[in-house]
This record gives C-alpha cells, structure tokens and sequence, in this order.
C-alpha cells in the first residue's frame, strides 16, 4: 500500500463514517415518525435499514484495522483512524437505539395513543441535530463545533425529565397505561442515550483537532433522582388515596 | 479542472454558460467528477441542502450532503454507469425530493455523475392539506348525513307523535349544518376567484358585535363560557356589507369558542383605533403555538389535528374572515400566549 493509496483509503473510510452518520441520522428521524404515526411498515423499514448500517461498520473497522496495521500511521492520520474506531461503535449504538425505537412502534401496535406525541418528536429533531452537527464537525475537523454540540444536550435531559414525569403521572392516575407509558419512557430513555453518543463523538473529534482529549461529557440524567421523584409522586398518590 | 467545476474538456466560455444556466434553473443540479468530487452545485441545490457552493464544490458529495440514498446513486453513475430515480427524504432539512441521477461520458473515456434534484416538499405538503380537508368536510357532512338518515328510517317505521315532532326539529337542525358548510365553501370558492360581490352599505359595528354575540348566546352558555360584547356609547360606523361583517364576527367568535375551554371567557369587541375601526375577539383558550401563527388564515389550516378532531372545525373560519376583511380594505392579525389565551384583530379604514 503505498502513501498515496494509504490517503485515499483514509478518505473513504471518513466518507463511509459519514454515509454510516447519514444512515443513522435518518433512521432516528423515521423511527420516531413511525412511532408517532403507528406505522408499522415504516417500522419494519428501520429494522432493515440496521443491516446497512452494520455492514458499514464492519467495513469501516476493517480498514482501520488495515490502515494502523500497514502503514503504522503517526500523528494525526493515527488520531483520525482512533477517532473514527470509537465513532462507529458510537452511530452503531445510535442505530440500535433508533431499532428500540421501531420495535416498540410494533410492540405498541395499534393500541390507541396514550396522549399526542409532542415532547418526544422535539427530543428526536435535538437528538438528531446533535448528531448530524457532530458528524459536521468530523467531516469539517471543526473543533469550536464539536465544542458547541454537548451543551445541546442539557435541553435533552430537560425534555427527558419531563416526559418521564408526565408519562410517571399518567400512569399512576391510569394503570390500564403502564405498558404503553413505560414504552415511551423507553422511547425517550434512547433518545436521550443518542444525545449522549453524539457528545462522545464531539469529543473525539476535538482529540482529532487539538490531541488532547477532552471530556465534553453534561451532567448525566440522574436516574436515581427521577427514580426518587417518581417514588415520592406513587407514595403521595396513596396517601391522597388512603384519605 | 476550473475551480467552479464542469469538466475541463468544456472550454472557458461555455463552462461559464453552463453555470449561469444551472443557477438559475428551479431545480437542483450536481455534477461530481470521476474522482467523486463535487465540480457544480447550483442555487436550487444550495436551497435544497442549505449548503453552499462554496463549501460543497471540491469535496466529496457526502461531505457536505449527509444522503446516503443520493450518495449512493451518484457512486452507481460513476463506477458502473447507473442510471437511476427515486423518490428519497432529506432528513437535515426536512425535504422530499425526487432525485434522478445520470452518467455523463467525457471525452477522455471517464464519466461525470449529474444529479438533478427536485423539491417535492411543497407538492407533498398540498397533497396532506387536500387529504385532511377531504377528510374532514367528509367527515363534517357525514355526521348530520347519518343522523338524518337514521331518524328518517325511524319516521318511516312509524313513531308517536312526540318522537315524530322531536325527530323533526333534529333533521331541520342538522340539515341547516350542512346547508351552512357548504354555503360556507361556497363562499370560500367565490371569493378566492373573485367572484364575490359585496353590497356595501352604512354599518353600525357596535349593533353588528352586539348581535352576533347575541346569536352566539346560547351555544356559548351550553358549553359553559362566559360570551360578552365589549361596545362603546358612541357609534361606530363604517362602511361595509353588513352579513358579511356579522360573518366575520360570527366566524370569529366561532373559532374563540372552539378552542375555549368550560369556565373560560369570550369578549368580542369593536373600537375606534386611530383613523380606523377594529373589531377584536379575545379568548382565555389554549392559545396558538407561535410557529403556527403565520397560517392561521390559510385555508383549511388547522393548529393542531390531534386537538382539533375533538372541536371539529372545516379550517375555513379564519379563511374566510381574512377574505371578507381584505375585500374591504382591512387587514387581520393574531395575537396569542400559549396556555393564556388568543387575541383575533381585524382593521378597517374609516
């Protein structure tokens, strides 16, 4: 392999991170417009779209794989090979996240909506934007926007949090939709797991620019906080209840 | 290879021809070279993408163009010589777009790809409104359809007298409802071709508010809100055609009801502004989400469909009001808070 072909294999496999960005991307879009229009073709669409994207995965590993181990690159050209390593497996989690999704567009069938999809389609086109913007950030080497992305990802939690109290209320009030709230919260768990994937390839593409790494990394959602939360709504619930 | 792209067997002057060209045709064109990289995007392709050309020429089309689908097509045209269509989503920005992709020969033996790309989304968005405007006047004539028929069948089986009388009253009921839609699209179709003609004369606005919240009345009590008139002592007169002002008032006051829930309030209102006149209907309702008021008065423009189907409206209220508003000399406005109320403002010249 010569220098020549070692940079033109380089620069497709980052065009191929990009068509994996591109597949992932719209995946998420369709799932959640699935979800919220009960389209179980377009759900089962997404699962099909999920062999493509591994397909590249598996391609874009194995020329990194050859890259580092043919031509022993230095410097940048190893950081960008590292950096796209740890971005794929970061898309293919994406793309299983956005596969959740579309299996629970199928699971919940045509069982009536538990109320209209608002909150979850504006957690998608922010956990979306995340990602294309940070995929942007790769294909460009712009660090001020891998920088500018994660603080994006407050207004995801802030979004999460709330779904999952209104979904916890509703469920409290009506059992008859814990199957249906729970699957949401689901929903809205992965989406708030794909803003997350997206910071951490913000992050390798601010390694790749300044080669230093960087943790870009928000507050995590607090679990136990919204766990405590919802503990303290069920039990002031039965207290009202037992009065 | 100029920098601006198209093949270099092409001479200067022609290359810069075709560029012209290509940026002043309504769809979008991208050329890629053998190589795989972007040597034109024109400005429907820049609109499309919202990329600029500046920043896609030079590189590889996924670079700048996150479409797998498109990407994929313009590969097949260059390695294998594939000619394809299809119809594909942009998901960046929200498109739906036909694309169709083509090899071009060189004179050196190698191939360009050409993509042109046309915006189907407005097309699409039309499309949606038309279904759910069928649907919905359908469903709106439907409903009192199979009442009626439904009584009549009754009737004809025979049934006392006071059912017979009851029966009756309903059918009149409901075939005045149908009788008012279709009147109502009949206006619509009308005034959208400018076929309506308007019997101007005095109107006394105060009078016109006063009565149209009068006919409103009953309905507004029935649904437990407070409906009031908010009129000065003084006379307020302009000229205009008076139905078709109640209508506006009507209309109006229609809408604020619909999205109001029990308990809330309706004030319709009419003032001297200036050297003009305004009438104003104000509600405690929901409110508009503020992406949505630039359409409130577009034909069968409905804010949120999920809301809606419970309050069944023909979305051609509001339509109809900006209309009749315009067609004398007037204008329309929303005002709103989400969650606190709305605010519908018509002006008039004096």
């Amino acid at each position: 392999m010569g220098r020549e072909n070692f940079h033109r294999i380089l620069e497709e496999t980052q065009q191929d991170v990009l068509r994996m960005g591109s597949l992932v991307e719209e995946a998420i879009a369709k799932a959640v417009d699935a979800l919220t229009r009960a389209d179980i073709a377009l759900a089962d669409e997404i699962l099909r779209f999920d062999d493509y994207i591994d397909d590249l995965n598996v391609l874009i590993e194995s020329n990194c794989l050859n890259l580092l181990a043919l031509q022993q690159p230095m410097a940048s050209d190893l950081r960008v090979i590292a950096a796209m390593l740890d971005i794929v497996i970061d898309l293919e989690r994406i793309g299983d996240h956005a596969c959740d999704i579309a299996q629970i567009t199928k699971n919940l069938g045509s069982e009536p909506p538990l109320k209209p999809l608002v909150d979850i389609p504006k957690m998608a086109v922010l956990a979306r934007e995340m990602v294309r913007e940070s995929l942007d950030a790769f294909a460009n080497r712009d660090a001020a926007l891998a920088h500018a992305v994660p603080p994006k990802d407050d207004e995801v939690d802030r979004l999460y949090r709330k779904i999952f109290r209104e979904l916890i209320e509703i469920m409290i009030k009506d059992p008859t939709a814990i199957s249906r709230g729970s699957n949401l919260i689901l929903v809205a768990s992965y989406l708030e797991r794909i803003a997350d994937h997206s910071t951490n390839i913000c992050e390798r593409v601010v390694y790749t620019v300044e080669g230093v790494p960087k943790n870009l990394k928000r507050s995590v959602v607090e679990f136990k906080t919204a766990i405590a939360q919802a503990d303290e709504m069920l039990h002031g619930h039965e207290k009202t209840g037992s009065q | 290879m100029s920098a601006a792209g198209v093949p270099n067997d092409i001479d200067a002057a022609l290359q810069q021809r075709f560029l012209a060209l290509a940026h002043a045709v309504p769809v979008g064109i991208i050329v890629v070279n053998p190589r795989g990289r972007v040597t034109a995007f024109n400005s429907a392709a820049e609109e499309i993408f919202a990329v600029p050309a500046a920043r896609a020429v030079g590189r590889a089309l996924i670079e700048t163009v996150r479409n797998f689908e498109l990407d994929r097509r313009v590969a097949a045209a260059l390695s294998q010589g594939i000619e394809s269509a299809a119809e594909v989503t942009h998901v960046g920005t929200e498109r739906r777009l036909r694309v169709k992709v083509m090899p071009l020969g060189r004179s050196d033996g190698r191939r360009d790809a050409v993509a042109i790309v046309e915006d189907l989304t407005a097309l699409r968005d039309l499309t949606e409104l038309r279904r759910d405007f069928v649907s919905n006047v359908s469903h709106e004539l439907r409903t009192p359809l199979t009442a009626v028929k439904i009584m009549v069948e009754t009737l004809q089986a025979g049934a006392d007298a006071q059912a017979q009388a009851t029966f009756l009253d309903s059918i009149a009921h409901e075939t005045d409802r149908m009788i008012a839609l279709v009147e109502e699209l009949l206006d619509l179709a009308r005034m959208e071709s400018g076929r309506l003609q308007l019997a101007m004369g005095p109107v006394e606005l105060g009078d016109l508010c006063r009565a149209a919240v009068a006919a409103q009345a009953a309905r507004a009590k029935g649904l437990g809100i407070e409906l009031s008139a908010g009129v000065p002592p003084a006379p307020l007169s302009m000229v205009g055609d008076r139905d078709k002002l109640f209508q506006v008032m009507l209309n109006l006051i229609d809408n604020a009801l619909r999205n109001t829930p029990s308990g809330g309030r309706v004030t319709a209102s009419v003032r001297a502004v200036g050297d003009g006149l305004e009438i104003a209907v104000d509600d405690t309702g929901c409110g508009i989400p503020v992406d949505a008021l630039p359409h409130l008065f577009e034909r069968f423009f409905v804010v949120d469909r999920s809301r809606a189907r419970n309050i069944s409206g023909t979305g051609l209220g509001l339509a109809i009001v900006k209309h009749i508003v315009e067609l004398h000399g007037g204008s329309v406005m929303a005002l709103s808070e989400l969650n606190a109320g709305s605010q519908f403002l018509c002006r008039f010249p004096r």
